[in-house]
């Protein structure tokens, strides 16, 4: 219980910060793709470096969770033609919808007729990409 | 609310999430899996579904967390898309009504591709660009850079034509 209401609360904190920044914006993801703004920018890179540092501090201290064990920190694998195709994938479903994940459980709660849609749609998308995989030598 | 809180304050807000996760929750920045979870729950004979997916419940936590703040800002500001934002081309017109159910198919294929090419690509926005690339892994600076390549092809040269 306690463990669900610190998840929910960090998705809670995530939105506020998403919403307050109008990175859910279908707008400022335009805006992102067509440079007309740093902002987005601004975002990303200053949350990566954020991200970095204490990252670097996590591993350096060899710091330990709140529940006493060591925290590991494993990078994705590379998959060099998946990070490829997925993500240009991803990026032109990204810019039509103006929202990455995130952003879709955002709008279902602020507007939760295009938010079910897209939720509905990445879920469609899921189930695809989960039926393809199965077949050799697709994905 | 047109004013947007500055990327200087919200982008370490942000990145604050991962060490946060990791110290308080033992979990790795990310939620495009929440959609593989929602599979593994609703149709497990897919094979791909048919993983431990006990490791990615959290995930449909923090996807509710992001739901309840999108609720909580609806309740306190009403709807955002309302808001004119920065002109964006000749989107002006747009702005008001661009979350409108009759750009529903254009936001369902959008997601489509988000799912897919999520799934696909390992890891999202939030998997890639934040958590694995602040660790300088060549695999989501890759995913990055693709996520960033398809989206200027979809802001640039899609967009202008379905909307």
């Amino acid at each position: 219980m306690f463990k669900f209401i610190i998840t929910l609360l960090l998705g809670f904190a995530f939105g506020l910060i998403l919403l307050a920044s109008q990175a859910f914006s279908w707008f400022r993801i335009q805006e992102m793709f067509h440079f007309q703004s740093f902002h987005m920018f601004g975002l990303l890179f200053s949350a990566i470096g954020t991200s970095a540092v204490f990252l670097f501090i996590i591993k350096r201290k060899k710091i330990k969770s709140a529940q006493g064990n060591q925290i590991e920190v494993k990078p994705k694998k590379l998959e060099l033609k998946a990070n490829i195709i997925g993500g240009l994938i991803f990026g032109l479903g990204w810019s039509i919808s103006g929202a990455c994940s995130a952003p879709v459980y955002i709008l279902v709660g602020l507007h939760w007729q295009i938010g079910l849609i897209l939720l509905a749609g990445a879920f469609t998308g899921t189930v695809i990409f989960g039926l393809l995989k199965g077949k050799n030598g697709l994905l | 609310m047109n004013t947007p809180l500055a990327w200087y304050f919200a982008g370490p807000l942000i990145g604050l999430i991962v060490p946060l996760l990791l110290i308080l929750r033992e979990k790795q920045f990310g939620i495009s899996s929440s959609y593989r979870f929602i599979g593994a729950t609703l149709l497990p004979k897919i094979k791909y579904f048919n993983y431990s997916k006990e490791q990615d419940r959290w995930q449909i936590h923090f996807a509710l967390g992001l739901i309840l703040s999108g609720f909580a800002a609806f309740q306190l500001f009403g709807a955002f898309d309302k808001v004119v934002i920065q002109p964006v081309l000749d989107y002006e017109k747009a702005a008001v009504t661009i979350y409108d159910v009759k750009n529903g198919l254009q936001f369902f294929l959008g997601g489509i591709l988000v799912g897919f090419g999520a799934r696909y690509a390992n890891g999202c926005t939030a998997g890639h660009c934040i958590m694995d690339v602040s660790q300088f892994a060549t695999s989501s600076i890759i995913a990055t850079v693709s996520f960033f390549v398809g989206g200027l092809i979809g802001s640039l040269f899609i967009n202008p034509i379905i909307f």
